[in-house]
């Protein structure tokens, strides 16, 4: 029943990954190109997101209506984004059009026409789109608090800063654009019904000259404040809450998903018991495991009426605290039954998995096979989750608010 | 995949898509009932109902419900709306069983006023935070505003008024009516064994007692008033528009899907080229939802505040071009090959075919395989969407804006 994994790299350095699903129609991809928002130049926070617009404005010999009848005559179900490492184009589809949607791609990745009148336009909406983060605290509240947390740039926002934004240039972004669209660094990942012959051969076509550009080397600055609020005069305070823990580089990573897991992994963890079931301070609250390459954090969120606020903050935190204490041996099963039954169900959508073997390549260089993640998970225990919660304490909180009134966290 | 249906004698219906090759099941429960049941006083007891039935039975604590759940790993959750109440889970083949003897118990809860007054806490919650999200804001009012007095007006959360004004014994009242066995399905989709569900739903639910269950269908066309509100924290322009469309028991649905594709979806479409592409509207979207025996066309855009007259007069002039001459071969085809991917992607999970099965069976009492959808979407044409277009006009449209204050 296992799906099978195919791998195989084009003579420039690009990865081509492939995940065989049987008894699917359809097909998914991922390319991750090393142009994230901590790689790009300072001062240009939010061109990926004019980027990721940009390149479809017209590419190859189609312009801009051209390219997206072509794509929407696929039936293709398109999204892009801006992770901290890569921008990130995907696409869904029926399998009988994979290839006519990669050759799109090939256009779109190599030779986007990059037209100074459709810039003002991609431009334009990344600043409106930044605006109305605005109008949604709960999203803005999660991108604030990454950036106050990793060093910098790794939590620049992806959306970007306005000044940032206004002042991009076509010129800039070309520029950008040329030094870092590396062909030869960017990860491509299929998965569902394909040949996966036909496939490396359509992608050694295409993209097998294109360049590898050089690797942006990152240098670490400093983290940001340990506490920042945002006034904002809504009906709710919008708390959002970071700890370090491990990444998914080390050995210790399936107990740290084991950890989150019974702190926050459905309705009788700890957290939603404890602030919302015992005390009904918050209908959405939870913690989810948020992993770059070399550092990873957990990310919390809860929404709260003002008068609630400092409760809340003061129950979310003080469950991570006593998290080594001990777990029992009931949290530990249903702990890992839920991971299990995410990782099965995950494995039956070709938009999941396209993405899932994509990140796991970029993550630890390589793809996981679906036996190594349940072995490891069964050979996680109370014993090795608490050891490594002891080994690995939280000691350090990064919290921001966004809504009428503060709270107090020093 | 195989359908397979049976009813016990009080009227439960029990319905299964079979698919061997799944690694996976969903089973839910569809209750025919939501906000447009409710009469004022009791606004918003559907959706806390919905939050109550997981606070147990006489012999499971809420506690125990959420540890009972998560034990067998499953992904389960429930939704309210104007017209139905959806209790689902995901899971795994073995612990199928487990999921569906919970969902069965659940279907028979304490309500107790212990769990009634702390729950009602989140609910006043949850109630904020739409608040907070004016996106959800301005679709819920302009609703209300387009159905004016027909049931559908109904706000699915109530208001903070009722629900403080609800009594844990007007809840139980509701139940007892609303949540009878000829008003439920019990839906099951994946690789799975039908006689067995069938079993377990006898032995579990044969001796629940029916109860006459109506509920009012008249058709409405809509308000067509306008109205515009302002809201100090607000940074842009939140646009919503609702015209009248046909009945999910109406065939014309799928063309009435189509048409919404073609005319506002996030790519490609007449709204996305006119606004989206111009810059004009960060966001552009219309989309068809049938209901029973009512339906509308929801349009939601955002835009800054000096570019809302620009992008309602782009937008008017789209409903008059597109009433005027109508949809084109190619815009049909391309719309068309959406909705056809989607429906092929969403059908490769159990989970995704759960939701489609049970609202079939609950809207028209008819069994539809996707290939009988894909049949139906391949079929329509051009003039079967221009027709639909002669007759709801979706330039008469109900308006509500909501947006910034002005700055002087």
């Amino acid at each position: 029943m296992a799906n099978t994994l195919d791998q195989y790299t084009l003579g420039n350095g690009m990865v081509i990954l492939g995940e065989r699903m049987d008894h699917v129609q359809s097909a998914a991809f991922t390319f991750l190109l090393p142009c994230g928002a901590a790689l790009l130049p300072e001062g240009a926070c939010g061109a990926g997101e004019v980027i990721a617009d940009w390149i479809f404005r017209g590419a190859g010999k189609r312009n801009s209506r051209q390219i997206s009848d072509a794509l929407d005559a696929l039936g293709l179900h398109r999204d892009s984004g801006v992770s901290a490492a890569h921008l990130s184009l995907s696409g869904a589809l029926e399998a009988g059009n994979l290839h006519k949607a990669l050759d799109l791609y090939a256009d779109i990745l190599l030779e986007p026409s990059l037209k100074e009148e459709q810039f003002a336009f991609s431009q334009q909406l990344a600043i409106q789109e930044l605006l109305g983060l605005d109008d949604d605290p709960r999203q803005k509240i999660g991108m604030l608090v990454c950036e106050q947390f990793y060093p910098h740039p790794w939590g620049r926002p992806s959306m970007g800063k306005r000044e940032e934004l206004v002042a991009l240039t076509p010129d800039r972004t070309r520029q950008i654009i040329r030094d870092r669209f590396s062909i030869g660094g960017t990860i491509f990942s299929v998965a569902g019904r394909y040949d996966f012959e036909t496939i490396c051969r359509q992608m050694e076509s295409r993209f097998g000259s294109a360049k590898t550009g050089s690797e942006t080397m990152i240098q670490n600055g400093p983290r940001g404040k340990k506490y920042v609020h945002e006034n904002h005069e809504g009906a709710q305070v919008h708390i959002g809450l970071m700890t370090e823990t491990i990444s998914i580089t080390s050995e210790d990573y399936y107990n740290a998903m084991a950890a989150v897991s019974v702190l926050s992994g459905s309705m009788s963890s700890r957290l939603f018991t404890e602030v919302r079931e015992k005390r009904g301070l918050c209908y959405a609250v939870g913690a989810r495991y948020h992993s770059l390459r070399d550092m990873a954090g957990i990310r919390c969120y809860a929404g709260t009426t003002p008068d609630k606020a400092q409760e809340t903050l003061d129950v979310i935190v003080a469950e991570f605290n006593r998290l080594h204490e001990g777990i029992l041996e009931e949290e530990m099963d249903r702990a890992k039954v839920g991971l299990k039954s995410t990782l099965i169900m995950q494995s039956e959508s070709t938009i999941s998995r396209a993405g899932g073997i994509a990140g796991d390549y970029y993550l630890l260089g390589r793809v996981r096979p679906m036996e190594e993640i349940r072995h490891r998970l069964k050979e996680t225990t109370v014993k090795t989750v608490v050891d490594f919660l002891r080994r690995h304490r939280f000691v350090e909180y990064t919290v921001a608010t966004i809504g009428p009134t503060e709270v107090r966290w020093s | 995949m195989e359908f397979q249906r049976h009813q016990l004698s009080n009227g439960l219906s029990v319905i299964g898509e079979v698919n061997p090759s799944a690694q996976s099941a969903a089973v839910g429960f569809f209750v025919r009932t939501g906000a447009r049941d409710e009469t004022a006083e009791i606004s918003g007891v559907s959706h806390f109902l919905e939050h109550m039935l997981f606070k147990g039975t006489d012999k499971l604590s809420a506690m125990e419900v959420n540890e009972a759940f998560d034990s067998t790993g499953a992904k389960f959750n429930a939704f309210t709306s104007e017209e139905n109440t959806v209790y689902y889970a995901a899971v795994l083949p073995e612990y199928l069983d487990r999921v569906t003897d919970l969902w069965t118990q659940l279907m028979r809860p304490a309500l107790r006023d212990d769990d009634f007054n702390m729950e009602k806490n989140v609910i006043l919650e949850e109630i904020a935070m739409y608040k907070d999200l004016p996106q959800f804001d301005v679709m819920d009012r302009c609703r209300s505003l387009h159905f004016d007095k027909h049931p559908c007006a109904h706000s699915v959360l109530g208001s903070e008024e009722s629900i403080a004004a609800l009594t844990a014994e007007q809840m139980r009242e509701y139940f007892q009516h609303r949540y009878a066995p000829n008003n439920l399905t019990l839906a099951c989709c994946g690789n799975f064994d039908f006689d067995r569900f069938c079993r377990m739903a006898q032995e579990k639910c044969g001796s629940w007692t029916p109860f006459e269950v109506g509920r009012e269908l008249s058709y409405f066309g809509g308000s067509k008033s306008k109205r515009h509100e302002t809201k100090a924290n607000l940074v842009r322009e939140h646009i919503c528009l609702v015209s009248a469309g046909v009945a999910a028991q109406d065939r014309r649905r799928y063309a009435a899907s189509l048409l919404g594709l073609i005319l506002g979806d996030s790519t490609g479409s007449r709204f996305f080229w006119a606004l989206v592409d111009t810059a004009l509207a960060e966001t552009a979207e219309m989309q068809y939802e049938s209901m029973d025996g009512v339906g509308a066309f929801y349009s939601y855009l955002r835009c800054s505040r000096d570019n809302a007259a620009p992008v309602m007069d782009i937008v008017d002039g789209i409903f008059d071009d597109v009433t005027q001459h109508g949809v084109t071969q190619a815009e049909l085809d391309a719309a068309r090959n959406k909705v056809l991917s989607s429906v092929t992607i969403k059908s490769e999970q159990p989970m995704g075919r759960l939701v489609d099965l049970g609202f079939n069976w609950v809207y028209l009492n008819e069994y539809r395989s996707v290939a009988d959808d894909v049949a139906a979407i391949k079929a329509v044409t051009a003039e079967e969407v221009n027709r639909l277009l002669d007759e709801f006009k979706p330039g008469q449209y109900t308006l509500f804006s909501l947006g910034p204050e002005d700055q002087k």
